[in-house]
């Protein structure tokens, strides 16, 4: 877990790149890596990389980054762990390769060596690496299938930049800050950037599960090597006996526990009161691990009240001997830290709060590691998407096939009924979007509807956004192959939108700025390779359950049945409170969740707390 | 593909034709013709006023100015032709570069060069650029403005700057500078068209700036290359400010001659808001001048972001043209030679042979 950058100049018409531009990008990360740093030049300056480390895994000096190969002629710098590297090492070493180290960062220098840029299709675990081949004079960059660690590119045509956060590449002063209009519009239909987009138009994400080279001739096209709903359609080609589907989910949870503890330092974990932390917990109990320390938030405003998930974290904590510490939040705290949050905020988010007061209590515990159950939804049919989306296209989609008949609907609902329009503004939307499961999605999901967006941010900015995002392209493509059931189609479309994009992302930024790493044993290629068969299965409810029995020692009955009506945050409270400070008035209580947010994510882009001029928002 | 591939390439001019964007052409055709990549290369103008000298494997058609006519030409040339890959000269172009990638199955490369391709173009324009398999801008400038009106992958659209030819060396420009009287003095010089509907050269720029320099005890001169319809307010300007004896508008001169121009100036001076690339700046440095040019678009490629030549904001032109002219240069030699490492023809032939194997190897 670390920040990486790096500069090359490939056109002949470049100049060489400047150090202090190397160095300035590099520190604006220095959160990410505190333990140390690195910086490395080609012989002719025209590829420079450096590294900012936060070290798990070999804490020794020979470990640090950038890293070459004996040989010289390759150069790695990476950001993630690779945690099937002790099996990676052993097969190398049998094949001839020497290590001058016991990291997972020189297995990529040998993997590499062995077999190019075929070497990703090995690697378990969240990575963004790049590698710098002397002789054929190419930059190579890799981006793990779930995108879990980040990776961000600029190209001016002449000199190519990356580095692991929007904000370091700025900062290095050569990239420019022209607005992408399908990255604003992106956010505010999502509530969180969408890859390959970014703010600026310069700026692009390395998709998740990509690949590219860049030669002298300039970038290649990213690559994919990974595709989730291709992963979730081959299982369900082989359907696995539903007698078989609590034991797969056992011991595929518990492989990837204990792939994801490898660590020369302490892993600890954020626990709810939910299954999917309870479960990660006793699998690491399984997994052998014997002093666990595990993190609650808990709010201050629900102490003593059933919406209080400390008491239940408690008894998880108890029930698999693990030491527990409960971080109590209010809001003071929350106002506090919140221009620090938005500071820290790579991209705009409109979530993000939680994981950053988690994180910051395990800083406070001394953790540089934490397991997250970050992903169970996604996998286990979790999330209330799993049975609206199927209903809602069932039930709607016929009808929306009709055509010209969403535009119809949305006339005459705003032109009937006003204030209901304004009110629940995503009805208008129904019969125009669940005509696909993309346009459900983004019905249910959506922060804002596409034909919301001229009023929010002109008719300009969102046409032509819209016309470079593609939103309903997108979400289809992420579709494709069809996964071929719905729980494998909702599973493909959240974890490649909502958990790529807003979930790992805020997981990223929030962790890092507390130079945490987070681990996700639930998002886990490994993992879902081997659940496809039974996703179709995974139902609400019999996924949660069968992870409930994953470890051992079964989560406790109380647990389950209690996370089932889930749990309450008063951040949405908070976040109104915020916003509702100067002169706006305070019409907007009675507003549902999701109006807040649309709120909330004018707010975040401001960049700081809008006073009432900066909050423009016409839509609500 | 089975055998070498055959290019059509539609272009406002070329072989026979005159200004920045023919020279591009002639550069780009030309480079490709040697790389030896195409079966064949065939060129079809709108315009052609000087008898055109072709290499040997490139055919170039008569030109047709209409846009009617040269529509209908292209299409019959591609009916009846092998063509595997389709080279489309100006944006302008680009539709009808796309109709006929479609008919053939061939495909699409769309050159780029400046002011053409910095504003919003019109839809079909647009629709056809993203059609492209590859996009080529003279400059970074371009291919940014590009991209913020096309969506198309920024990996398809590269920089091929222009290039500069061997001619252009560093020498003994005494004989220039005798013949026009400027021995003993400082001069200036610029190159370019003098253009009224563009006026974005900047040497009314210049001539403006002269009586502060003369104040400052500097005996400068301004040599003036270049025609068009706007030099008579330039003469007036030049009259007005008072410095008429000090500007020396050449109009249009010979290569030859040009090369002797650059040799003899003390500093080559174009602070244009509208270059696409500028190569004059090149071709100046080349000649061993140092150069003075605005921090604006396409400018800063060619003055390699002030690494090269001098790259100043418009308000500090007149401090920096007085800071220059006072002073001496580069070594000629060594500013010549940091030039062509960077756009030399070799330099340039090698980004055209890998920037055209691209869309052929996908």
């Amino acid at each position: 877990m670390c920040g990486i950058n790096g500069i090359f100049a490939y056109h002949s018409a470049a100049s060489v790149p400047k150090v202090a531009e190397l160095i300035a990008t590099r520190e604006a990360m220095r959160v990410r890596g505190p333990d140390g740093f690195g910086e490395w030049w080609s012989a002719d300056r025209r590829c420079g990389f450096g590294h900012r480390r936060l070290s798990i895994i070999d804490l020794s000096e020979r470990a640090s980054q950038p890293m070459a190969s004996e040989d010289g002629r390759f150069v790695v710098v990476f950001n993630g762990e690779i945690y099937n590297s002790p099996q990676l090492r052993l097969e190398l070493e049998a094949d001839g390769a020497r290590f001058r180290t016991t990291s997972d960062t020189e297995v990529l220098l040998h993997l590499f060596a062995r077999h190019g840029a075929d070497m990703v299709h090995r690697l378990r675990g969240m990575f963004a690496f790049a590698i710098w081949d002397g002789r054929r004079r190419a930059l190579f960059l890799a981006r793990d299938p779930y995108g879990i660690k980040p990776l961000y590119t600029a190209n001016d045509g002449w000199t190519f930049r990356f580095a692991s956060q929007v904000k370091a590449l700025l900062a290095g002063g050569q990239v420019s800050r022209d607005p992408e209009p399908a990255g604003v519009v992106g956010f505010h239909v999502f509530g969180s950037v969408p890859e390959p987009f970014t703010l600026y138009r310069e700026v692009r994400s390395l998709p998740a599960g990509h690949t590219q080279w860049v030669e002298t001739d300039g970038p290649r096209e990213p690559r994919p090597f990974s595709n989730l709903a291709e992963v979730l359609a081959k299982g369900a080609d082989h359907p696995a006996p539903s007698a078989e589907i609590d034991e797969r989910v056992r011991a595929s949870v518990l492989d990837s526990v204990r792939a994801h503890l490898l660590a020369d330092v302490e892993v600890g974990i954020f626990l709810s009161a939910g299954v999917d932390s309870g479960a990660l917990l006793g699998a690491m109990r399984d997994a052998g691990l014997d002093k666990i320390r595990a993190i609650t938030l808990a709010f201050e405003e629900f102490r003593n009240t059933s919406e209080d998930e400390a008491p239940l974290a408690a008894r998880v904590c108890q029930h698999y001997r693990a030491h527990h510490i409960v971080r109590r939040l209010d809001e003071r705290e929350f106002a506090q830290d919140l221009p620090a949050i938005l500071e820290a905020m790579d991209q705009p988010s409109i979530d993000g709060v939680n994981v950053w007061f988690v994180s910051k209590a395990a800083k406070e515990a001394g953790l540089k590691v934490a397991i997250s159950g970050l992903g169970g939804d996604e996998l286990l049919g979790g999330y209330p998407s799993f049975i609206d989306l199927p209903r809602w296209h069932r039930r709607f989609g016929p009808l929306a096939a009709i055509p010209g008949i969403g535009l119809l609907a949305r006339k005459l609902i705003g032109a009937v009924a006003p204030e209901f329009s304004r009110r629940v503004p995503k009805a208008l939307g129904l019969m125009e979007y669940s005509g696909t499961w993309a346009g459900t999605y983004l019905l249910r999901r959506g922060l804002f509807l596409p034909h919301e967006l001229p009023h929010v941010m002109g008719r300009e900015m969102a046409h032509e956004g819209l016309r470079r995002l593609k939103p309903l392209r997108g979400i289809a493509n992420n579709l494709t192959p069809d996964p071929c059931s719905d729980s494998s189609r909702v599973c493909a479309i959240e974890s490649t939108q909502y958990l790529r994009n807003q979930l790992l992302r805020d997981a990223d930024w929030a962790g890092m700025a507390h130079s945490l790493e987070i681990r996700v044993p639930l998002v886990d290629s490994t993992l879902l390779t081997a659940l496809a068969p039974t996703i179709a299965a995974l139902t609400p409810g019999v996924g949660k359950a069968a992870l409930a029995k994953a470890p051992t020692e079964p989560v406790p009955s109380e647990i389950v049945t209690r996370a089932k009506s889930g749990f309450g945050v008063p951040t949405g409270a908070w976040m109104n409170d915020v916003l509702g400070k100067g002169s706006e008035p305070r019409e907007f209580i009675s507003e549902s969740k999701g109006l807040v947010s649309r709120r909330w994510s004018r707010a975040v882009l401001n960049g700081a707390v809008p006073t009432s001029t900066q909050l423009e928002l016409r839509a609500s | 593909m089975n055998s070498s591939p055959a290019m059509l390439a539609l272009v406002t001019d070329a072989f026979g034709g005159r200004g920045g964007i023919a020279q591009y052409n002639r550069d780009f055709l030309g480079a490709l013709a040697d790389a030896e990549i195409m079966s064949s290369i065939t060129v079809l103008p709108r315009q052609a006023p000087d008898p055109p000298v072709l290499p040997r494997t490139i055919v170039q058609m008569p030109p047709r100015s209409r846009r009617i006519t040269y529509s209908l030409a292209a299409l019959r040339a591609a009916l009846f032709r092998r063509v595997d890959l389709v080279f489309c000269g100006h944006l302008f172009m680009a539709p009808l570069a796309v109709l006929i990638a479609r008919l053939k199955g061939a495909k699409l490369i769309v050159q780029t060069h400046g002011i053409e391709a910095w504003g919003r173009p019109s839809r079909f324009q647009r629709a056809a650029l993203e059609a492209a398999d590859l996009v080529l801008s003279v400059s970074r400038h371009t291919r940014a403005a590009v991209l913020s009106w096309a969506s198309i992958a920024p990996e398809r659209v590269l920089v091929l700057p222009n290039t500069v030819r061997d001619v252009f060396t560093p020498g003994d420009g005494s004989t220039e500078r005798a013949a026009l009287g400027l021995e003993g003095k400082r001069v200036l010089l610029g190159v370019g068209r003098m253009d009224s509907r563009e006026r974005y050269k900047g040497q009314d720029r210049v001539i403006a700036a002269i009586p502060d320099l003369v104040a400052k005890g500097l005996d400068v001169h301004y040599v003036v290359i270049g025609e068009g319809d706007d030099r008579a307010r330039l003469e007036r300007l030049a009259r007005a400010s008072g410095v008429s004896e000090r500007v020396h508008f050449l109009g249009v001169v010979g290569l030859s001659e040009l090369v002797d121009l650059y040799r003899m100036a003390d500093l080559f001076v174009m602070p244009s808001t509208g270059e696409g690339f500028g190569v004059a700046f090149l071709e100046a440095m080349t000649c061993g001048t140092p150069v003075l040019g605005l921090d604006v678009a396409g400018a800063r490629d060619a003055l390699c972001d002030g690494e090269l030549g001098q790259m100043v904001d418009e308000k500090e032109f007149r401090s920096a043209l007085a800071r220059m002219i006072a002073n001496f240069g580069p070594d000629p030699e060594i500013l010549a030679g940091a030039v062509r490492e960077r756009f030399g023809r070799d330099r340039f032939a090698n980004a055209v042979r890998s920037a055209i194997l691209r869309p052929l190897e996908a």
